[in-house]
């Protein structure tokens, strides 16, 4: 469903150049649970970005259930993000000007399909254990907490692929351990693709596909490493 | 709601800081706006209203370098009988060579600066003008009394009610006439609208001592209803058409042209004032939304990573900009408001001068309003802008 073809990505000109990636290949199978690592400036939050459609690569494609999306324009681009690509990030991912409802159901709203949303929403909400949160403002409740809304957020619109970007980076162990859990429990639920940059491969246990950056390219060898 | 009126309205409301400080500028613009309204329109309109009830009433009735000849009975009959037409009076227009207060001798002659004489008819005059209002004492009434206005008592050391002056004039001829009156009243107006600077006396005195019997110099026309000058000067004009007698009928506007025409510009120029202050709301605005764009880059990441187009953060930032532009024209309005209120209800005045005919001009408010929450959105248009120039990659950055 995603293919990813010689994909570079360079940034700034000239004598800054930094070449972040290159001859990036690989392809990505629905309801797929898989890890990006590499230490870090590997490019493993550079190579998120190009498969969310955030940024564009310099040279190269992204097809996605085998369109380019090179082709496609900023609006249309935000379409797509909308409905079919959900996201998580390292930092604070929730608008604090509102609640955790209205933050949760932003991607319904934009996308303009209300009917249902604010019931989905607090079922949702209510998997994660936050459904007596719902009128906080987003800056007040906890950085745990706030991670499991935007993973709800980053469901709403029953996307095709999440993107995580070190979703437990900034948790305390028990909260990432029941992050992790909610992760890998949905993808199983949900037949959703998951991918998810992380520099804790051992935290997400098995997983169905680990790719490994150094320097802007994929590791040979390591690929399905991990594959039991 | 609109999610992006939405995001706009939380944005700015809840940040208390901003949105004090945008809609403050928003609304010190418009209240400085409607004070300098208050001050020099109300100053403009006292100013109309005082010409108009102590000089030229509200149809000025006059002939082209000439007295009128024909007789003011006829003519004041006839312009009573228009029902706009509250009362006309006829008046006489001259000057003194010189003032001599027998009580103490003091003498005002100067050649360069004549003291204006004015002749009423005083059951007439009453009628039309508020000018007997002005007088302490008593309005001239028989042939030899005369009202001072305050400036010219002054000048003569302020001679009493009851004593008398001597005038000096010159008649038709070109001869010294002298005469003796006494004073009954003495005329004094806020910032010397009215006659301070002259003398009234009755205007079949002043006919002999000019030598013109039965003429005068001008017809003040008082009307039930201002809005009707116009009307009632052209109803004159075509009865008395000014091919056969040179009549001119103006409104107060035409006749006080001279004495308002510089007035007007001036209130032109702090009008302009006005503007250039909203002017800098603007600028005000639009650093203030520059501010909450960039503070909001991770926000508006955030959002575009989710799907929202550049044109929804460009709404997003609209909605904040009227939100300013309401709040600011709401306060600003109230604000003017109740100055206005204050000024008319306290008849305000400055140091004396003559108390300011405040109107509520609620056209003139509501355009100000307008303009000032119009200026509060296109000044939000550039950091709007920039806000939508903003990558979803942001969202992706370091706090
Ligand atoms: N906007 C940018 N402009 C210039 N260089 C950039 C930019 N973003 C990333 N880079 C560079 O690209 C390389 C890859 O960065 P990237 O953020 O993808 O690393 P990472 O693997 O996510 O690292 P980390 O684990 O620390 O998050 C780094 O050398 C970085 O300095
Ligand atoms: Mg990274």
């Amino acid at each position: 469903m995603l293919e990813v073809h010689n994909v570079e990505k360079v940034y700034g000109e000239a004598e800054t150049a930094v070449r972040a990636l290159q001859n990036i290949n690989f392809a990505v199978k629905r309801g797929e649970f898989i890890l990006i690592v590499g230490s870090s400036g590997s490019g493993k939050s550079t190579l998120l970005n190009m498969i969310g459609l955030l940024d564009r690569p310099t040279r190269g494609q992204i097809l996605v259930d085998g369109a380019d999306t090179s082709t496609l324009d900023d609006n249309h681009l935000s379409s797509f993000r909308n409905s079919k690509l959900g996201f998580i990030f390292q930092f604070s991912n929730l608008l604090s000007d509102l609640t955790v409802l209205e933050n949760v159901l932003l991607p319904r709203r934009i996308q303009g399909t209300l009917d249902g949303a604010t019931e989905e929403a607090r079922m949702l909400l209510k998997t994660v254990g936050l459904e007596s949160q719902l009128k906080k403002f987003a800056n007040k409740i906890s950085g745990g907490q706030a991670q499991r809304v935007a993973i709800t957020r980053a469901l709403i619109n029953k996307p095709a692929i999440v993107l995580a970007d070190e979703p437990t980076g900034n948790l305390d162990s028990i909260s990432a351990e029941t992050t992790v859990h909610l992760l890998k429990s949905l993808n199983r639920k949900l037949n959703q693709t998951f991918i998810i940059v992380t520099h804790d491969r051992p935290q997400f246990g098995d997983v169905d596909k680990i790719i490994t950056i150094k320097d802007g390219r994929i590791v040979e060898g390591e690929l399905e490493a991990s594959m039991a | 709601m609109d999610y992006r009126a939405q995001i706009g309205i939380r944005f700015i409301t809840r940040r208390k800081g901003s949105l004090i400080a945008a809609s403050l500028a928003v609304a010190i613009a418009i209240l400085v706006v409607q004070v300098n309204s208050v001050i020099f329109q109300g100053l403009y309109n006292a100013i109309v209203r005082d010409l108009t009830n102590y000089r030229f009433g509200h149809v000025f009735i006059s002939k082209r370098g000439d007295f009128i000849t024909r007789s003011d009975f006829m003519l004041v009959n006839w312009l009573d009988r228009i029902p706009y037409v509250q009362a006309a009076a006829p008046r006489l227009d001259y000057s003194a060579l010189s003032i001599n207060s027998t009580v103490n001798g003091q003498l005002i002659q100067d050649v360069n600066v004549p003291v204006p004489v004015l002749g009423v008819k005083p059951e007439w005059d009453v009628k039309a003008s508020t000018l007997y209002q002005t007088v302490k004492g008593q309005y001239v009434s028989y042939r030899d009394s005369i009202v001072l206005g305050a400036l010219v008592d002054r000048d003569l050391g302020y001679p009493q009610i009851g004593d008398t002056v001597k005038i000096k004039f010159k008649d038709q001829f070109g001869n010294d006439v002298l005469k003796r009156f006494v004073i009954v009243g003495i005329s004094q107006t806020a910032g010397n609208q009215g006659n301070d600077n002259g003398v009234i006396i009755n205007i079949d005195t002043l006919r002999e001592i000019m030598d013109r019997p039965g003429q005068s110099s001008e017809i003040i026309v008082r009307l039930n209803d201002p809005s009707k000058a116009d009307y009632v000067s052209e109803l004159f004009l075509s009865a008395f058409p000014s091919s056969a007698d040179k009549f001119k009928a103006q409104t107060i506007e035409q006749a006080a042209e001279v004495q308002l025409a510089g007035f007007r510009s001036g209130i032109a120029l702090i009008n302009l004032v006005g503007y250039f202050g909203m002017m800098s709301s603007a600028f005000a605005v639009v650093t203030i939304q520059m501010m909450q764009v960039s503070s909001k880059t991770r926000d508006i990441g955030v959002m575009r990573a989710i799907g929202a187009k550049r044109k929804d953060v460009l709404l997003v930032f609209i909605f904040q900009g009227m939100v300013i532009g309401a709040i600011g024209a709401g306060l600003g309005t109230a604000m003017g408001i109740g100055y206005t209120v204050y000024a008319k209800e306290t008849h305000m005045t400055f140091q004396g001068s003559l108390a300011l005919e405040v109107q509520y001009n609620w056209m003139g408010i509501a355009q100000t309003d307008i303009m000032a929450f119009v200026l509060a959105i296109i000044a939000s248009i550039y950091p709007a802008f920039k806000a939508t120039k903003l990558e979803p990659v942001e969202a992706m950055r370091f706090a």
